[in-house]
């Protein structure tokens, strides 16, 4: 439960808003690299944080990210020409480099000298792990590049997309870093393909949950008993500030070491009602497979969205196509889609769900943990400090799931093999 | 006309609203049912008094009006599955009874015992006469079910229906108590289906209006004077707290008989902008037709109004679709039905009308009484009393319409029929 002035604090993220300002400390994934391969392709739009901007490569390579909003009498950069190292409005022609430099102004006599008096809004940019990444704050507190292990893998190992979620930032998160849902949510009850998980993913339901913070946000196991078995599934995660889940994904459905696979999501805001969900996987040994990259067993991938317009053909103006026969005899929702499921009871709690009607128990402790750690960090923000989560802290996390023996649980069970360096 | 704030006092329906908490202390009409026939049915969608609720017939029978929200995570329980005497969460399983109570919650540790200390929000219902009835208030204050006299009639001989209207309760029902509107409103010039009225509702204009206080609210009768006869046409009605009209409907438009019929209207809240209108006619003699039921004609049957969501095919977006040359020739508004003519001048004036702005006369009687009937009847509730309508004295009432000799006063005349004899 959180007050209504703590809710609005959390969630709302437009420039100068508290958890705006924190969330500018921090790189955000805005693009696939796809998405402006070319140079001199074409400019698109890009809304984050509540902000307008558009995304462009110049000639030279470089990606530019800067305000769709042309300085001189606003109207769209995205209906500019890219041209000769530079975006140019098609209004009055002027034109700007990816600094935000007006390097040209072509209406106005040379001797006013109006083009040096003129700034743009401009972010930089960095291209790691086929993601174009963006830093939206102060220039002298930029950190260091964001370096998932999953950037630092060969295209062959990883994979990575993107969806539109019609919901709160928050709300959406609070979903990833909650593992105990996935035994209901997900369940799979009859043979179908991409209807959610079975074997230990369902029978294990009443979970049990270690919470551990540390310098980029905290580690967390839940462990489930399996009935019957003598034996505790046990999966860890990690939460990286401000909006990052690191999940296990090694085991198949019935216990059995599959590939040594590791998944997250970051949860990035469009603005306050709007998010972009990315999904990220690696694999440590073997290939990743092309269904694996398309994620097509959890609703993503392009079966599920729009590979252009990132929109999820399931949402809420279709009531998310519940199929009502599907959930009395296949699965728990009659949704098609693992993360179709997790949008689907995220978003039905509208654009920003009231926290303080909330009823949370012993399972929802890392959602409390999340949320304590957020507001601290507002806070230290606030007061002129440092953050978590801005050094190198989080390179090296890694998620790990097994199953043990009744007596090990927790954290401990899984002890060092949480991080790279250890196997 | 009322001052600015009496306006909002008298519109207003959400919880904790003067009008809020006086609607809540009657059985309110929200569901066909047949929109809940099966037990273990698909949940639906209920918005009534700006509350966000999911019906459902459970495994026994009962019709279960919980909270939309989930009191865990506040998703929506639409989504949920109904089973097994409960409707269960999808996102963490949890499951609630019609009661609202807590009677899974296989998330949690056995230990914890959070299934008890949490508990949702249900209301009580009843399934009488083809609707399914639902009680907001507070528990000691619920009264007597709804026997109205439609309620009591065999399936043969009653026909219900229900429209959703875009404008504020208020405004809706002050046309149904607003005897006169008919002559212009719904008058017909020529020949044709579903054009409005001709004969005595359209010939007899100026008309007198005798309004009498009950206790259940008022009855009252408009005194029409036949051109070029002796006679008064008369109708009478009655308006039973809050919002329920019952009006005659047995003579033929030549004033002749027709059938021993009476109609009548709820008005209920869907919250302070969209009204859910229920249309409802028995018959106390012959069985009534098909096309009486589904009062074709009217602007209300399947031809003129969706059978799933409700919603109007004549509404505010197409301007009522209204036909301007049809306006000239074959009836006063170009718009076709006598309903949806009813909602078109009641939509048009906007979600909520500012009554500081009008200007009342004579035969605005009736809408006079009632305001301030309400208006007594919020202060009598502050005050912790009872409101008037909330016992049975209304299971009785009928609407009677007679031609009459012009000396005569109708509400003394027709008294003895417009309650029906118990014995």
């Amino acid at each position: 439960m959180l007050s209504v002035a703590d809710n609005e604090k959390l969630t709302k993220v437009g420039p100068g808003t508290p958890m705006g300002n924190l969330m500018r400390r921090y790189w955000q994934p805005v693009l696939l690299a796809r998405e402006v391969a070319d140079n001199d392709g074409d400019p698109i739009r890009v809304r984050i944080l509540g902000e307008e901007l558009v995304a462009f490569r110049d000639t030279s390579g470089r990606v530019g990210l800067i305000s769709e909003w042309c300085p001189h009498r606003l109207t769209s950069m995205f209906l500019g020409r890219n041209e000769e190292d530079g975006l140019r409005c098609v209004y009055h022609g002027w034109k700007f480099d990816v600094t935000g430099s007006c390097v040209d102004m072509p209406n106005e006599p040379e001797e006013f000298d109006f083009k040096h008096k003129v700034k743009m809004i401009a972010y930089p940019t960095e291209e790691m792990g086929g993601v174009i990444w963006a830093y939206m704050g102060p220039a002298e507190l930029k950190p260091v590049l964001p370096k998932f292990e999953f950037t630092q893998q060969p295209e062959s190992h990883r994979g990575a997309s993107k969806v539109i979620e019609e919901c709160n930032w928050l709300q959406g998160l609070e979903g990833g870093i909650d593992s105990i849902h996935s035994s209901f949510l997900h369940r799979k009850i009859g043979e179908g393909k991409g209807i959610g998980l079975d074997g230990l993913r369902a029978e294990g339901l009443a979970g049990k949950l270690d919470v551990e913070p540390t310098d980029y946000g905290y580690r967390y196991t839940n462990s489930r008993g399996l009935p019957g078995k003598g034996q505790n599934y046990v999966r860890g995660y990690h939460f990286v500030m401000p909006h990052i889940q690191v999940r296990a994904a090694q085991l198949n459905n019935n216990g059995d070491w599959y590939k040594f696979k590791i998944a997250g999501h970051h949860w990035v805001p469009i603005d306050d009602h709007t998010t972009m969900v990315w999904n990220w996987f690696y694999s440590l040994d073997e290939a990743l497979t092309q269904g694996e990259k398309d994620e097509e067993i959890s609703g993503n991938g392009p079966a599920y969205v729009d590979p252009v317009t990132f929109r999820a053909a399931v949402n809420p103006r279709n009531n998310w196509l519940i199929d009502r026969d599907m959930q009395r005899k296949e699965n728990f929702t009659g949704i098609q889609g693992v993360n179709a499921q997790d949008r689907a009871v995220q978003e039905a709690m509208g654009p920003i769900v009231n926290r303080s009607k909330e009823h949370l128990g012993q399972t929802d402790r890392a959602v409390i943990m999340t949320r304590r750690m957020l507001l601290k960090a507002v806070d230290t923000v606030a007061d002129g400090g440092t953050p978590p989560g801005l050094g190198e802290s989080y390179y090296a996390v890694r998620a790990i799931e097994d199953v043990l023996p009744e007596e090990d649980f927790g954290l401990d069970a899984l002890s060092e093999r949480m991080f790279a360096g250890a196997r | 006309m009322l001052s600015v704030s009496d306006n909002e006092k008298i519109t207003r329906v959400g919880r904790g609203t003067p009008m809020g908490e006086l609607m809540r202390r009657y059985w309110q009409p929200v569901l066909l049912s047949r929109e809940v026939a099966e037990p273990d049915g698909d949940p639906i969608r209920v918005r009534i008094l700006g509350e966000d609720l999911v019906a459902f017939r459970d495994t026994s029978g009962r019709v279960g009006m919980i909270s939309e929200w989930c009191p865990h995570r506040l998703t929506s329980m639409f989504l949920g599955r109904n089973e097994e005497d409960g409707l269960r969460c999808v996102y963490h399983g949890w499951k609630f009874d019609v009661t609202g109570a807590c009677v899974d919650m296989p998330n949690e540790p056995e230990e914890f015992d959070f299934k008890h200390k949490v508990n949702m929000v249900a209301y009580p219902t009843l399934d009488m006469g083809g609707v399914i009835w639902v009680y907001m208030g507070p528990a000691d204050q619920q009264p007597p079910p709804p026997k109205f006299e439609f309620t009591q009639q065999p399936e043969t001989h009653r026909g219900v229906s229900k429209v959703i209207e875009e404008c504020n309760w208020l405004q809706a029902m002050e046309g149904g108590l607003d005897s006169v509107h008919s002559s212009f409103l719904h008058r017909k010039l020529a020949a044709g289906d579903g054009l409005g009225f001709d004969g005595l509702r359209a010939d007899a204009t100026a008309g007198r209006l005798d309004v009498e206080t009950e206790d259940y609210g008022y009855r009252y009768a408009a005194h029409r004077p036949i051109p070029g006869r002796e006679d008064n046409y008369v109708r009478s009605y009655h308006f039973v707290m809050p919002h329920v009209q019952i009006r005659a409907a047995q003579l033929n438009n030549d004033g002749s008989w027709l059938k021993f019929k009476i109609a009548g209207h709820h008005w209920v809240p869907i919250d302070d902008h969209t009204t859910l209108v229920w249309n409802w006619l028995y018959s106390l003699d012959e069985p009534l037709t098909k096309d009486e039921q589904e009062e074709r004609g009217f602007g209300n049957g399947p031809n003129d109004v969706d059978q799933q969501t409700f919603r109007a095919a004549g509404n505010k977006r197409n301007d009522w679709r209204i036909d301007r040359a049809k306006q000239r020739t074959a009836s006063f508004t170009g718009i076709d039905g006598v309903n949806a003519q009813d909602r078109a001048v009641q939509e048009s004036m906007g979600a909520v009308v500012n009554r500081s702005q009008e200007h009342l006369g004579q035969t605005d009687k009736a809408i006079i009484t009632m305001r301030k009937m309400l208006m007594n009847a919020i202060a009598v509730v502050q005050d912790g009393g009872v409101p008037p309508g909330a016992s049975d004295s209304y299971y009785h009432l009928r609407g009677i319409e007679e031609v009459l000799p012009q000396d005569a006063a109708g509400l003394e005349v027709l008294a003895d029929k417009m309650f029906a004899r118990t014995s």
